[in-house]
């Protein structure tokens, strides 16, 4: 597999001063403010963080679909102008090409590279026979069950033989069986190809199960409100859940990104002029209450 | 894989004893699967057979009831002139005059028509300097240019294409920026992602995701021309079924109306079935539906 890097581990993410804002009617909006976060070669990175805090908003700036206000994106010390093909994509929605077949899909970063039709036609069979798919190499996406759908789309952004590999919420919309079955196909072949991933969940259980280290955001503006190492040893299994030492890096993010949320909400029902729940939404008192 | 056990477990309640099924049984299991497809068709023939039973009757005793049937001809009148006409090279000629200038207008609107509307689509600056021009022609009936026509084309004959071609142009072009409108964002995302740039991304994402809605507007185009051409070549014309029919009534050849009409349906289905037949094989990832 030549397109594949086995060797060297590569693709030092780094995000510095970041912050990001736009434009609205009542003025700019800040979306994330004040971030710092790195992925170290070979690693594996999640950001968790109640749902609006922007995380998706610095994963598309990783990924170079948005600009930062201030700060910096860089990848192996070059910064990021924009979407590259070193720089793999797997999105909630699959977002593959209905018009194309599955291996059509899996060839489409090669073939934009000008890769010759056999070559990549041999490239994507192989991929595909990793991730279990050979037998529908033919198939229109359309046909596939959501599963299947997202390893093709993790197998079409790992072809082109990424520096990393981005995830946005890629396994929001299976179901829980599934979703297993997902997390271990993306941990064994993270192993395999030893890039750097950095993933965005709102699932606390994903992001223990899956990482070396999680970021923990903020409710809007988002900032990196902790980071958490995972010592969990490797390979794991899914028996680990249920370990204390699970279970304790649990209950830390869960109170952590609580309090976000809560946070987040009392915003919402401050803005909606509830004012009768005038309950003070500072720190921990409220969400032990909750 | 996990997955693929669990999809394959239903299978064995399906899958047939040892002995291969007699024929009977899979021309049982062929009427079942088919049920459906088979009595449409069964519907459609009994409905058209009786339309054809209405009409025999309503000519036959020259019914006068708000509409008179009196000079309509029947079934079988035209079907004589049918019979007659199929070994007319004239009639031929005709026919073969409209599809011809079906084919150069029709096809002439599409090669204008859709890469403009997916220039359209794509670059804003060009959409605000067309879009007004065609909001303001488009509610012109293509009628309504039949005097500008003649005035702008030297011959008949080029200016009845024109109106055919202006018939199909707007469907076409309106149907084509629509699908652009349409096209998944993300799917283009996704295309950068892997290292397209601008052309790749309009060839392999812009236009294949609008081709359905161009498929539309091709579809609805080619009626507009049918109906664009008929009432130029009424108008204007020396040639073409349109001109056909209208003769005929001037000819007081009642028969040949009715037969005139009878061929612009034939026409007009069987050129749109042309169509959807193109855009099933352009668009294998759909009909595989």
């Amino acid at each position: 597999m030549s397109e594949i890097r086995t060797s060297e581990p590569k693709g030092h993410i780094e995000v510095r001063n970041f912050s990001l804002s736009y434009d609205s009617i009542e003025g700019p909006v800040q979306a994330v403010t004040d971030t710092q976060i790195h992925v170290k070669p070979g690693e594996f990175v999640s950001i968790v963080g109640p749902s609006g805090c922007g995380k998706s908003t610095l994963l598309n700036a990783v990924a170079g679909f948005l600009k930062p206000t201030t700060g910096i994106v860089t990848v192996d010390g070059e910064r990021v102008n924009g979407p590259g093909a070193e720089r793999g994509m797997v999105f909630q929605q699959y977002s593959l090409f209905p018009w194309k077949t599955v291996r059509e899909n899996v060839e489409f970063g090669l073939k934009m590279r000008g890769m010759a039709r056999s070559q990549r036609e041999r490239a994507a069979r192989t991929l595909l026979g990793l991730a279990g798919l050979e037998a529908f190499e033919k198939h229109y996406p359309e046909k596939l069950s959501g599963g299947m759908k997202q390893r093709v789309g993790i197998v079409r952004a790992l072809a082109t033989g990424p520096k990393v590999l981005l995830l946005d919420e890629p396994f929001g919309a299976l179901d829980a069986q599934t979703r297993v079955i997902m997390q271990q196909i993306l941990t064994n072949m993270w192993q395999r190809l030893k890039i750097s991933v950095l993933f965005v969940t709102h699932d606390i259980d994903e992001a223990i199960f899956l990482s070396d280290r999680v970021y923990c955001m903020t409710a809007r503006p988002g900032s990196i409100k902790a980071e958490i190492p995972i010592p969990l040893e490797r390979p794991r299994q899914q028996s680990m859940m249920m370990s204390s030492e699970f279970l304790a890096l649990r209950r830390g993010l869960m109170s952590l990104i609580r309090e976000e949320s809560l946070k987040a909400m009392g915003g919402e029902i401050n803005d909606m002029g509830m004012q009768g729940l005038s309950i003070e939404l500072h720190g921990h008192s409220l969400a032990d209450v909750i | 894989m996990p997955t693929a056990v669990a999809e394959a477990a239903p299978t064995p309640a399906v899958t047939s004893p040892a002995t291969p099924p007699s024929f009977s049984t899979l021309a049982l299991r062929w009427y079942r699967l088919n049920q459906g497809r088979l009595r449409a068709t069964a519907v459609g023939i009994i409905s058209l057979l009786a339309f054809l039973l209405v009409w025999h009757l309503l000519t036959t005793y020259r019914v006068v009831f708000f509409v008179r049937f009196t000079n309509v001809p029947s079934p079988l009148a035209v079907y004589a002139s049918f019979t007659k006409a199929i070994h007319d090279p004239k009639f031929l000629l005709h026919i073969a005059l409209s599809c011809r200038r079906i084919f150069i207008g029709f096809s002439l609107a599409a090669i204008a028509g859709v890469p403009l509307g997916l220039v359209m689509g794509r670059f804003k600056l060009v959409h605000e300097i067309i879009f007004p021009i065609a909001e303001v022609l488009r509610p012109i009936p293509a009628i309504a240019w039949v005097p500008m026509a003649i005035m702008l084309w030297p011959t008949n004959e080029q200016s009845i294409v024109f109106i055919t071609f202006l018939g199909s142009f707007f469907p076409i072009l309106v149907n084509t920026l629509h699908g652009m409108s349409l096209v998944d964002p993300v799917l283009v995302r996704a295309a950068q992602c892997l290292g397209a740039r601008e052309r790749s991304i309009f060839r392999e994402v812009y236009f294949p995701a609008s081709l359905p809605h161009i498929f539309t507007g091709l579809t609805v185009g080619m009626g507009v021309a049918w109906v664009s051409l008929i009432a130029a070549e009424m108008i204007s014309g020396q040639y073409g079924i349109g001109y056909f029919t209208w003769e005929a009534y001037s000819l007081v050849q009642y028969p040949d109306i009715a037969l005139g009409m009878i061929a612009i349906g034939v026409l007009g289905l069987g050129s749109s079935l042309l169509i959807r037949g193109a855009g099933h094989l352009v668009m294998p990832w759909r009909s595989t539906r």
